[in-house]
């Protein structure tokens, strides 16, 4: 057995699935050779969850008695209260931050839109005020002229 | 136990015999528990995920589709399930803890002195060898322990893994690859605590 083979038995010897004759065979190699015996050690660590059966008795002592299905049996940690609170947690800020954004858009357009006066009040506005409004403005438009401007 | 299949079961359950779904849970419970043993250390969480996992199952079962086996569905079930919540605790400590319990210490020079077969043995009477075991898998970033869970306690293939956790070939290899690296240095380290302590 060379060193690849030995390491790809590993596995088999830790679930016991190997021939004696496999096994001794794998055993005399890690007898006699450092690295795969420093190399099984290694695998050994983490082989109890990843190669075991997971029935030691050690395990089995501390567990509970299998319980037969039931919708209701529903694991708290799946429906606890406090998920459902981190959940609304996650969703208050969003939601605050699209309340404010609607809120400023409506105020910024409501600004520019609306009138200051109600219409009554435009209406009533005299008609010199009007005029007088206008011929500061460099950007009013230019009246056309009268008979009167011309004869003046 | 009836001797039914599953998908004679299904069909059952899907008629509307609910209680055929009982049997069904009770066929693949042990399976379903020990997988995900596999990826917690406690218990408790263990049984509450196989546990939501049947309720998912049940709940979806008309979307089964009897081209696959049941068990496979059911594994895609409960593994997405674990990695839902491995990421879910976000407690990726990367490197080891140094905090031993005296078991765990004993293991550690057990692990470095005791004959291949003594420890083989002794592993399955000890509880620190499993605890420790799990230690040195929560270092792993959840999608590594995903893919080393799966191909080596599952044997799936590769293609197997990528079709479970909808990830590319690819993916699959580099985690498998990162995983085993990641794993060989803590359990390194370790193996040097127990020849120095």
């Amino acid at each position: 057995m060379n060193c690849f083979e030995a390491r790809q038995e590993f596995p088999a010897l830790w679930r016991k699935t190997l021939t004696a004759a496999r096994r001794d065979d794998l055993l005399a190699h890690l007898k006699g050779c450092e690295k795969c015996d420093h190399a099984f050690r290694v695998f050994a660590l983490t082989a109890p969850v990843l190669y075991g059966e997971m029935e030691q008795p050690a395990l089995r002592a501390s567990r509970p008695v299998r319980r037969e299905f039931s919708l209701a049996d529903r694991p708290s940690r799946f429906v606890s209260p406090s998920r459902e609170v981190s959940r609304l947690n996650q969703w208050l800020p969003m939601a605050a931050a699209a309340a404010i954004f609607v809120f400023a858009t409506s105020a910024a357009y409501l600004s520019v839109r609306t009138p200051n006066d109600s219409i009554g009040e435009a209406l009533s506005v005299p008609e010199s005020s009007m005029t007088s409004d206008t011929t500061g403005d460099p950007l009013a438009p230019e009246m056309p002229l009268t008979e009167s401007d011309l004869a003046s | 136990m009836s001797d039914k299949p599953d998908e004679e079961l299904i069909t059952e359950v899907l008629g509307g015999q609910t209680d055929a779904f009982t049997e069904l849970a009770a066929r693949h419970r042990p399976r379903v528990e020990r997988l995900c043993r596999r990826f917690f250390s406690d218990e408790e969480m263990a049984r509450d995920i196989a546990q939501e996992s049947f309720i998912r199952a049940y709940t979806a079962l008309a979307t089964y589709r009897a081209e696959m086996p049941f068990g496979g569905w059911l594994r895609a079930i409960v593994v997405n399930l674990c990695y839902d919540e491995l990421r879910r605790r976000r407690r990726r400590p990367e490197e080891l803890v140094g905090d031993f319990s005296a078991p765990e210490v004993q293991w550690m020079q057990t692990a470095h002195v005791a004959s291949p077969e003594d420890l083989v043995g002794e592993a399955e009477e000890r509880r620190e060898a499993y605890d420790l075991a799990h230690r040195l898998l929560d270092t792993l970033k959840p999608e590594d322990r995903m893919v080393m869970v799966l191909k080596e306690s599952e044997d799936l293939s590769v293609s197997e893994i990528a079709e479970t956790l909808g990830w590319s070939e690819a993916k699959v290899k580099i985690r498998a690859f990162r995983a085993r690296q990641a794993l060989r240095k803590q359990a390194e380290r370790m193996l040097a605590m127990g020849r120095s302590r």
